[in-house]
């Protein structure tokens, strides 16, 4: 699996170029990506390269994004972390155990909501308590739970057809949290709502996140979103898909758009990224 | 009940006033009657068929038993045949693509061409015609229900890969639900194409059914006679096929949005 001439190519890179202070704690290291890369095949019989040397530790309840413009990577990196792509060079361990596949204590909200359609609200929580060993009673109780904390159990006997995307984000997002996970990966959770949902919705986040305190990994299109929501913020650069810096949001929870250092570190991020 | 009165009520007074002009057309000789049997004669011609029957013994109550009983035949055989065999084929991408050329081929030909041919194999009797109409049901049956499974959303496979889903249970729990809408589809498409299919599949060796009812009328200059049968055809595929959508939202209440699908 170790691939030594990746490693060497991604260790001079890293020295090259910095892009943030590299820990060697442990305790900090609740994953660890460390130099993935994913190259596809192409057509012509080259490959393209999504992924390239991607070096990243992520604190146990630390809170994530991933931003970058379309063709990053952030998706691909998300959905390996996930267990649902495979890299093609390097690794990524969760609490030290190399990722093999999902179910690893990963738990996944897609940006497009991924309700079972025949499934009620509270089957498709339910859903995923299916491999808890709970009986059927309990694992609807423990739904019903999860969908009171999403602010949503008047409407447990509702189909997603009939709920409105806030709403089914809610659940998608209860249903990830029915694994129990210690990390919970959103893919541009809210990038299809409106903006008033949206924001409802980041609050929604932070409360659940400070309650549950998971470790959360979230890619977003939106400075904006990144900056309310997150501890630090990964940016990254396409062609091919690298971080590019890493920033630190040292701001105050609840955080207010109208603060100068919100502001500046905006400016910051738009600078890096149109650069 | 008040409130959409108004809406049906000038198609019913167009249709009456057609119906009508047709009868005058044809009493003040403008129409030649077995051309455009009026209203009257559709009507006699339906107390004689109920009654004394045509041929003569026949009413139309046994016809219609016989016909649909033959549709029945040829479509349930078919639904069972193309259900396990959709399934198994969408499945495994391999097995799609080796058989969607001839999935396509069969599907195209016109059932009734192969008349001549299933006659030399099983004679002209019963076994012919329900096989017509299971050919017709089946393959297009079978396309649906092969595409039903594999093109389920990949979204909803990743979704379960995340919740520990793999190998049968991942089918069981997500494939196949996801696959019966479209499934749904394609047996309201083929009860279609069986309907289709049976005035053809009754016109040899057959004095019994709505289809030989209607070539035999026309052996008789019996327009009249052709039209009924017509009709009852079309009642009874609309019936059928309203049943299976009132069975589709007791079974599938949570596919509403397919309303597209459904005709």
């Amino acid at each position: 699996m170790l691939d030594h001439d990746n490693l060497a190519r991604c260790a001079l890179r890293r020295s090259e170029a910095p892009v943030a202070k590299r820990t060697t704690s442990p305790f900090l290291q609740f994953i660890a990506i460390n130099s993935v890369g994913k190259t596809f095949a192409a057509r012509t019989g080259s490959s393209i390269s999504v992924l390239d040397c991607v070096d990243l530790t992520i604190a146990e309840n630390e809170f994530v994004s991933f931003v970058g413009r379309s063709g990053c990577g952030k998706t691909t990196l998300l959905n390996i972390i996930a267990g649902l792509e495979d890299a093609t060079q390097g690794q990524i361990t969760i609490a030290g155990r190399p990722v093999t596949g999902p179910g690893q204590g990963q738990g996944v909200v897609f940006q497009q909501h991924a309700l079972f359609p025949w499934l009620t609200a509270v089957d498709n929580v339910a859903f995923g308590f299916r491999k808890s060993g709970l009986n059927k009673t309990d694992r609807r109780q423990k739904a019903m739970d999860l969908l009171t904390l999403v602010g949503l159990e008047a409407a447990a006997s509702k189909y997603p057809r009939e709920m409105s995307g806030g709403m089914q984000q809610r659940v998608s997002i209860a249903r990830a949290l029915a694994l129990d996970p210690q990390i919970l990966l959103m893919d541009e959770p809210f990038g299809a709502l409106d903006e008033l949902t949206r924001i409802e919705l980041q609050h929604e986040l932070l409360r659940i996140w400070e309650a549950q305190r998971k470790t959360v990994v979230f890619v977003t299109h939106s400075i904006n979103e990144a900056l309310m929501l997150s501890d630090r913020i990964v940016l990254l650069a396409p062609n091919p898909g690298r971080i590019k810096r890493v920033f630190d949001v040292d701001l105050p929870r609840p955080r207010s758009r109208t603060e100068p250092r919100f502001n500046a570190l905006y400016e910051e991020i738009w600078d890096e990224l149109s650069t | 009940m008040m409130r959409r009165f108004p809406q049906i009520a000038p198609p019913l007074i167009a249709l009456a006033i057609l119906l009508v002009a047709w009868e005058l057309g044809v009493r003040y000789g403008f129409l030649k009657p077995y051309q455009f049997p009026p209203v009257s004669r559709i009507a006699s011609g339906f107390v004689e068929l109920s009654t004394i029957g045509f041929p003569t013994g026949v009413s139309i109550w046994s016809h219609t038993l016989t016909t649909l009983v033959r549709v029945l035949l040829g479509y349930v055989g078919a639904l069972a045949l193309a259900i396990p065999l959709g399934v198994v084929i969408g499945s495994f991408q391999v097995l799609d693509k080796l058989t969607a050329p001839l999935v396509v081929f069969c599907r195209s030909v016109a059932t009734l061409s192969l008349l001549p041919l299933v006659i030399v194999w099983f004679g002209a009797g019963e076994l012919t015609k329900v096989f017509l109409i299971g050919y017709g049901c089946f393959w297009v049956m079978l396309s649906n229900v092969i595409a039903g499974v594999r093109y389920v959303d990949p979204v909803l496979v990743r979704a379960a890969r995340t919740f520990g889903l793999h190998g049968g249970e991942l089918f069981r729990r997500v494939v196949l639900p996801a696959a019966l809408p479209r499934i749904f589809a394609g047996a309201r498409m083929a009860l279609g194409v069986g309907f289709m299919v049976i005035v053809g599949a009754e016109m040899i060796g057959t004095i019994e059914g709505l289809g030989a009812l209607i070539m035999e009328a026309r052996t008789f200059y019996r327009s009249e006679i052709t039209i009924i049968g017509m009709l009852i055809i079309g009642v009874i595929g609309f019936a059928i096929s309203a049943g299976l959508t009132a069975l589709e939202r007791l079974l599938l209440p949570w596919a509403g949005n397919l309303d597209a699908v459904r005709r």
